[in-house]
């Protein structure tokens, strides 16, 4: 019972120094989660627009570990689906452990425009497990994604999750779910070396500021090294791993005063 | 070496440099003020900008032949970053001597500015010269002298100079908290040297408030010399005298100043390893005795021995804290002069081969006196006793564009620090560096300087990410962000702290003779909004945000500089209070006679200490002056330097500081000074023979 009220106080404690965006929402393969405007990666639950350039139809795992605990971690996975008229795209997370989980489960359509523009919209079905009550609840949750290549080396990307800002109301309980807008670019000195910013604005927290690096330095190996800031800098440094239709990567983040968070996600792209 | 020599000719078209010589000086001064300016506003300890100004200077007069230069060398430019000291050795290497100093314009990562910055310490030499013995009419014939003298005074009187013992009660008493010496500074230097063979020197400083005549003090009061012998057959180094030992990143062994955070984001890694001669007038982090290095194929092996008198309130066979100040002008500070004995041997092996260097540092403390600090929270962990051994291993590797460093150091008391790090340049317009460090509680050394926030390399741990990014022809942006953490209360914050740094500047060459910066600084701590020492203490962050635009351009023989910056800072929500600081400078140098001359004006408005400007200002030759303002009030200066000849120079700077809120007093104790106003003059004789 104690490690129950105790994991239940780190995580609202943890929620608050970390102002992280939800839990139940992935960390992306981009460094310093500079996803929104990450046109090579299709990440779950961040820019559904990113699922129009998918050329290939892919399968991804991911697992995310929150400061060595294992109840703090998150795993999902994702299937992207490409086709000439529509790319479609399902993607599941899950948060938690057995006495208080979370579960994101997304459908999302998208479409590239001849490479100029990508639009996509995700229906996303939201699930928490209140012990209270010792039951679930759900709410349905929309998102929508833009992508736009301003120049051969330039992009931006949006997003907005939840706009509607749904909420969740239970006898003893208001769970709101977050609601959050960014705003990210992409800028590539070269075709191996990006440049990415971004901003994230959940509704009732700080902005978040990130900006990463990423560098192909060999034929299969990526550097990336990033940072964000939430309320607390955190430095960002990862790895990325491409042979041919396996793509690994691996992404760390040290927190001033929780420590380290690491990120191991696989992906897996069918076709040649 | 056909497309060498067309690349070698599309340059000379298109592109020319000044036809005469950079001024060394200015470009040196211009270096201390980049450095120095954000390095003061940083730290809690007095900077020692003697060695690093004395040795640009010597570089400017023993350029650097970057034909036969090795990495060691190079990095004691401190404007080169690790990347771009890699890519002027790797071309060296994989193309040959360089033919013409042009040709730097093909080296990765070098833009006209680093050049241009370059140029007054670097010269394209013969690739390989034969090697020359040095006889002993060699020293007298083709050694170079130099004697300086230097004068200061301030014309207020301070109270500490004041006594009337007709109206104290205890004249004798109050005597002796007074200074005993009068209020001129004056200090004498004399240096030789034999190309960059040879070097020795003489210092004597007396400061102002110490005794020169009278029974308590004959002469100076601090003396310090030195003789330096460098690449003898297999002896790399060998000095005897006054010298400082720099090894690895600093975590052992680095008693000077380490380039710690500022616009040169890049430059994070601890360089001029080495035993080096010590010439400046602190008083404090040098040592005293003798040292070699020797050259065994490609290990570097030092050992050196110290023993020397500091500086502490030693009672009863202990002391509580080292006196550093090097001041001894009351009685007080004069019986704290010299009563502790310091022992010190310590060594290093480095083994160096191509992209691969590794090293070991150790060295062990003895003093004749126990250290007891007074034991506080903060300072539970520091160190206590009479003696200690610290050592650890250093490394760097390049592999492909990667460059990788990193210390790890351990006292006798198995406390522990580490730094580790890297830098790589993807493509020529871009370098990044990241840095980790974590130096634990108990870690607490003599002699250690190393990347971090506070000065004392202790408690604290961190991650430092650095980016430049020259996207354009003549604009180049620099930032850095640092997240760090003491685990451990420090002074004035009573708890387990976090904080963090950016900074932002973008760079602008538009021309030759016109540049500018605007750089945007904002820094987050913790501090105590309790009292110090409280049962529960609170602790509040502090935010400061600064904005700062810099303009420098010339015309003919005038050159004009303008700063306009701003700080807000931020203690306890929602009050906060602001600083505003602008400054003109006018130089000009006359091109009929050897006269050149320096004017500041200056305005400052912060609200309160916090809010506190440093700003760099010219001075005569080897004097720093970054003087620290808060309040209301405005400062000029007028500096002036006359050549009566070749050998002969002078310089005399005049400054003076007015409030103009209010105040009736300036400073506090001794130093005290009644009215608003506080003017210094200063005078240096340089004689060359």
């Amino acid at each position: 019972m104690k490690k129950i009220i105790l994991l239940l106080f780190c995580i609202s404690f943890i929620q608050f120094v970390i102002s992280q965006i939800s839990n139940v929402i992935p960390s992306s393969t981009s460094i310093a989660q500079t996803s929104v405007a990450d046109r090579h990666s299709w990440n779950a639950f961040h820019n559904p627009a990113m699922l129009g350039y998918l050329e290939k139809s892919e399968l991804g795992l991911q697992y995310e570990n929150r400061y060595l605990l294992s109840e703090l971690s998150t795993r999902s996975v994702q299937v992207g689906f490409s086709s000439k008229l529509v790319n479609a795209g399902v993607s599941y997370s899950h948060f938690g452990y057995s006495l208080y989980h979370e579960m994101l489960t997304g459908l999302a359509l998208a479409r590239n425009f001849s490479d100029k523009f990508a639009m996509g919209v995700q229906f996303n079905y939201y699930a928490a497990y209140f012990s209270s009550t010792n039951s679930y609840r759900s709410a349905l949750l929309t998102q929508v994604g833009l992508s736009a290549r301003l120049s051969p080396s330039f992009s931006i990307g949006f997003n907005t999750f939840n706009p509607f800002q749904t909420i969740i109301i239970t006898e003893y309980n208001i769970k709101r779910i977050p609601g959050i807008f960014s705003l990210g670019s992409e800028y590539f000195f070269s075709p191996e070396f990006v440049w990415r910013t971004q901003i994230d604005k959940e509704v009732s927290s700080n902005y978040r500021f990130a900006t990463g690096f990423e560098y192909q330095m060999l034929q299969h190996l990526t550097i990336k090294l990033g940072a964000y800031d939430s309320g607390y800098l955190v430095p960002c440094l990862g790895f990325g791993f491409n042979a041919g239709s396996f793509i690994a990567d691996l992404n760390c983040e040290l927190h001033p005063f929780l420590g380290l968070n690491t990120m191991a996600a696989v992906k897996y792209r069918f076709g040649k | 070496m056909k497309h060498k020599s067309i690349s070698l000719l599309c340059f000379l078209i298109l592109f020319s440099f000044p036809s005469g010589a950079q001024d060394a000086i200015t470009t040196t001064e211009q270096l201390i003020a980049d450095i120095f300016e954000q390095y003061t506003a940083e730290s809690e300890d007095d900077i020692d900008y003697d060695p690093f100004y004395e040795e640009l200077i010597f570089f400017s007069q023993n350029p650097i032949n970057l034909n036969r230069t090795l990495r060691e060398e190079l990095e004691r430019l401190p404007f080169l970053s690790e990347t771009q000291v890699e890519n002027i050795l790797s071309h060296v290497y994989r193309f040959g001597p360089l033919q013409s100093i042009y040709e730097l314009q093909l080296i990765e990562g070098l833009d006209m500015t680093d050049i241009r910055r370059m140029l007054p310490f670097v010269v394209v030499g013969e690739a390989s010269e034969p090697g020359r013995k040095i006889y002993w009419h060699d020293l007298l014939q083709y050694g170079k002298h130099v004697l300086f003298l230097r004068f200061d005074k301030g014309i207020e009187t301070k109270e500490g100079y004041r006594f009337f013992p007709e109206e104290d009660v205890n004249p004798a008493e109050e005597s002796g908290k007074k200074y005993q010496g009068n209020s001129l500074y004056h200090s004498l230097k004399y240096r030789y040297h034999l190309k960059d063979k040879i070097q020795v020197g003489i210092n004597a400083e007396k400061d102002a408030g110490e005794p020169f005549t009278g029974t308590m003090q004959k002469g100076y009061d601090f003396y310090s010399g030195y003789a330096q012998i460098n690449d003898i057959g297999k002896v790399k180094t060998l000095v005897a005298g006054d010298f400082r030992a720099n090894f690895g990143q600093g975590l052992v062994l680095r008693p000077e100043f380490g380039m710690g955070k500022s616009s040169y984001v890049l430059n994070v890694t601890a360089r001029n390893s080495g035993l080096k001669k010590y010439g400046s007038t602190d008083e404090n982090n040098f040592f005293r005795g003798a040292g070699a290095t020797l050259r065994l194929g490609k290990i570097d092996v030092t050992a050196f021995y110290s023993n020397k008198m500091i500086d502490g309130d030693t009672t009863n066979g202990s002391f509580s804290s080292l006196y550093k100040t090097g001041l001894h002008r009351t009685i007080a500070e004069m019986n704290k002069k010299h009563t502790i004995n310091q022992q010190v041997l310590g060594g290093n092996a480095t083994y160096t081969h191509l992209n691969f260097q590794i090293g070991f540092t150790a060295v062990h403390t003895i003093l004749d006196n126990r250290l007891e600090p007074d034991k506080s929270v903060y300072n539970y962990f520091y160190f206590s006793g009479n003696r200690q051994t610290t050592a650890g291993f250093h490394y760097r590797l390049r592999w492909q564009k990667l460059n990788f460093f990193g210390e790890t150091a351990m006292t006798d008391n198995a406390s522990m620090a580490t730094l580790h790090g890297f830098s790589f340049s993807p493509l020529s317009q871009v370098s990044l560096v990241a840095l980790q460090r974590y130096y634990s509680p108990q870690f607490d050394t003599f002699y250690a300087t190393a990347f971090s926030e506070s000065s004392r390399i202790n408690n604290e741990s961190g991650f430092y990410l650095g980016a430049e990014i020259r996207p354009y022809k003549r604009w180049k942006i620099a930032a850095y962000a640092d997240s760090y953490r003491f685990p451990w209360p420090k002074y004035g914050i009573d708890a387990p702290s976090v904080g963090k740094d950016y900074l932002f500047q973008t760079d602008f060459a538009a021309q030759r003779n016109l540049a500018m910066f605007l750089r945007f600084k904002y820094e987050e701590k913790q501090s105590n909004l309790s009292e110090t020492g409280a049962v529960m203490p609170v602790i509040v962050p502090v935010q400061r945000a600064s904005l700062r635009y810099n303009l420098t351009y010339s015309f003919g023989s005038f050159s004009f500089k303008n700063v306009l910056e701003g700080n807000l800072v931020r203690r306890a929500k929602p009050d906060q209070t602001y600083g505003i600081i602008a400054s003109q400078d006018v130089s000009y140098t006359f091109l009929s006679i050897p006269l050149k001359f320096d004017l500041r004006f200056q305005f400052f408005d912060a609200v309160n200490y916090d809010n506190r400007f440093y700003s760099y200002e010219k001075d005569v030759l080897y004097a720093f002056s970054i003087p620290m303002y808060f309040g209301l009030g405005s400062r000029y200066y007028f500096n002036i330097q006359y050549a009566f000849n070749n050998r002969l120079s002078l310089w005399f700077k005049i400054a003076q500081t007015v409030y103009a809120d209010e105040r009736e007093s300036l400073s506090s104790g001794n130093e005290t000074i009644l009215g608003n106003r506080k003017t210094d003059l200063r005078f240096l004789l340089k004689c060359d023979f």
